[in-house]
């Protein structure tokens, strides 16, 4: 599949609710203690892309590819090295005030809390840092509370709180100023499989509400369930942008054959990687065993070959299926770039 | 109306993250007892014992614990918060940040100035100090304008602190010298000449010379000078932080300093 290229830059589709044009982000690091030798580090490397307004936008990527950098510069946390942004039509470096007002965000992870006092006085210290009309917070704070199922607890401190319902909290605090853009970065790291419905229930309910919002994640399931649009950023650059069905049409024509083996040696691994009907082997640690992911263009008809190339190697189970999204952004990574840390911190610069 | 009713909100909800900090409570209550209870000692074997040298030596104590406290409660916050991963999101507010600093910075100063209050309490429970002041109508505006400049001097000091995340390692750095420098342990006069130019900049010297003076002093002018001083520096200060609070949150994000991460 050829890379779907973003909106080119300079023509933004008219009323957006997040236009990036051209963003770059580079970190200035040190390495070593003593003889501090400077590099940059090039998080984000020109990313582009639109995102209308009560569209639900996925930003997936391996670890490292850049989507926190890029919500940051979205969110006026982070300046961009060069290119633009627009947030509602307003400009992310310089018309902050006006941005902030409009956007909530919620990052993965349970920092950001305060941890001494209760979670309700967390989100009322947060209401009124977000201007929420003193009048309406506490009505708003209890509606939100709910909505996130932390009714029960909410008047304990937060030290106490599990990884998921601070992260509950935190959902909970994006959300008090009723913001028209909402910003996700994994949030549902650290939930529990119910919880995590749950908020993929949520996040549907902003979309229909008719919010905007830009959501990353590590489950492909949960890309696909949700998101309008999606774009794979990898190593800094955006690989491929479009529904899910687009980005699944890339391998549509594929099989995916599983295999499940048990101490399979990484030369055979190879040998089927060598062979000509096979387009790409991914490995998944288990337990006990190693299930090999073999994508092909063959259909079922070349697992008899495959079970030949693995040798004496024992099987276990073996499953014939159609590619899933996940099977899709596999292959885009593998084919756009390492994904390696090392590759990017490559640009030293003493 | 609504900005008083965020900096009032900040105030109180950073007085009660304050107020449960063992470690600020040690400082801002108890630390300048110990400092009293050691300058009373000390009088006593000096033989000058008089109530008002009690009383100097208090308002002095409890002048260090105010010192102490609005690094703690204005540097060491901001580290606090880094660390918490709180200052992101603060920093990131549609609300003006000075507002939010403003109410930090003056919840804590205003915990210090309880601080004297326990301190002359103690003084006049433990060692029959009298509580007598010279100026008994100037001693709350005293008060009032040594809060203000020091409050000023806090929003300075967590300025450089949002910036650097090592600063706490500079705010310890300034709690003794700026005792010495300030004159609230010993007078100026003992100090070496070259020292007064610094003492001159700092809200605390002026601050303990306003209270000091409506206390004990003998005319009247001696206070007055000192509070306009408070008045003066307070604005410089609050200039000088709004000038540099704006680099330091451009600077912040262009170099992401905000997180630990
Ligand atoms: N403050 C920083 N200083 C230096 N380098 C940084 C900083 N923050 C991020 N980076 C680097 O920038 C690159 C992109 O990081 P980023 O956090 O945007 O990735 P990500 O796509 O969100 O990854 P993950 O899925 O792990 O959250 C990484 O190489 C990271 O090491
Ligand atoms: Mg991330």
């Amino acid at each position: 599949m050829p890379a779907t290229q973003p909106q080119p830059a300079g023509a933004p589709p008219k009323g957006a609710a997040i236009e990036a044009i051209d963003l770059v982000r580079t970190y200035r690091t040190h390495l070593g203690v003593l003889r501090r030798k400077k590099i940059d580090v090039e998080a984000v490397r020109g990313v582009s892309f639109a995102v209308e307004r009560g569209q639900l936008f996925g930003l997936l990527g391996p670890n490292g590819a850049g989507k926190t950098t890029t919500i940051k510069m979205l969110i006026t946390l982070l300046l961009p090295t060069s290119g633009t942004a627009r947030v509602m039509g307003f400009d992310v470096v310089r018309d902050t005030t006006e941005v902030r007002k409009r956007i909530g965000y919620v990052f993965g992870g349970d920092r950001g809390l305060y941890d001494r006092v209760s979670g309700w006085d967390n989100l009322k210290y947060f209401a009124e840092l977000y201007g929420v009309d003193p009048a309406l917070q506490d009505q708003r704070i209890a509606a939100l509370v709910e909505m996130v199922g932390l009714t029960p607890r909410i008047k304990e401190k937060v030290e106490g709180f599990s990884r998921g319902m601070r992260q509950r909290l935190h959902i909970a605090r994006g959300l008090l100023h009723d913001p028209e853009v909402v910003f996700l970065d994994e949030p549902s790291i650290g939930l529990d499989p119910v919880g995590a419905r749950e908020l993929r229930q949520t996040v549907k309910g902003l979309v229909d509400a008719g919010k905007t919002v830009l959501l990353t994640t590590h489950y492909m399931f949960e890309a696909d369930a949700l998101c309008d649009r999606i774009a794979v950023i990898n190593d800094g650059r955006i690989v491929a942008e479009g529904t899910g069905a687009d980005l699944k049409s890339a391998v549509a024509n594929r099989t995916i054959v599983e295999i499940e083996t048990f101490g399979v040696t990484p030369d055979a691994v190879e040998r089927l990687r060598d062979d000509s009907d096979v387009v790409a082997v991914n490995t998944e640690e288990r337990d006990q065993s190693e299930i090999l992911l073999v994508q092909s263009d063959k259909g079922a008809q070349i697992t008899q070959r495959l079970m030949g190339l693995l040798g004496d190697t024992r099987i276990g189970k073996v499953v014939t299926r159609e590619p899933t999204l996940e099977d899709a952004y596999i292959d885009l990574i593998a084919r756009t770039g390492s994904g390696d840390e090392a590759a990017r911190a490559a640009s030293v610069s003493v | 109306m609504r900005t008083l009713h965020l900096v009032w909100a900040v105030t109180w909800f950073n007085t009660k993250m304050l107020l449960m900090s063992e470690f600020f409570v040690l400082t801002t209550f108890i630390t300048p007892l110990i400092f009293a209870t050691l300058a009373f000692f000390l009088f006593q074997l000096g033989g000058g014992q008089s109530g008002q040298t009690l009383l100097y030596a208090a308002l002095g104590s409890g002048m260090m614990g105010v010192w102490s406290t609005t690094l703690f409660g204005c540097g060491g916050a901001i580290a606090w918060q880094r660390w918490e991963g709180t200052l992101e999101l603060l920093v990131n507010a549609p609300t003006r940040y000075d507002f939010i600093l403003a109410g930090q910075t003056f919840g804590a100063v205003i915990l210090g100035f309880y601080g004297i209050g326990t301190t002359l309490l103690w003084g006049v429970i433990l060692f029959g100090m009298p509580l007598t002041a010279s100026f008994p109508l100037l001693l709350p505006f005293a008060l009032f304008c040594a809060v203000l400049s020091l409050g000023a001097l806090g929003m300075l000091i967590a300025t450089t602190f949002v910036l650097y995340r090592h600063a706490n390692a500079l705010g310890n750095l300034l709690e003794y010298p700026i005792w010495l420098i300030a004159g609230l342990l010993v007078p100026l006069a003992t100090l070496p000449f070259w020292v007064r130019p610094l003492s001159w900049v700092l809200a605390p010297t002026w601050g303990m010379d306003a209270i000091r003076g409506a206390a004990l002093g003998r005319d009247i002018g001696t206070p007055l000078f000192a509070m306009l001083m408070c008045v003066v520096l307070a604005v410089i200060y609050y200039v000088l932080s709004r000038i540099a609070l704006r680099y330091v949150l451009y600077k912040a994000r262009r170099e992401a300093t905000l997180s630990l991460q």
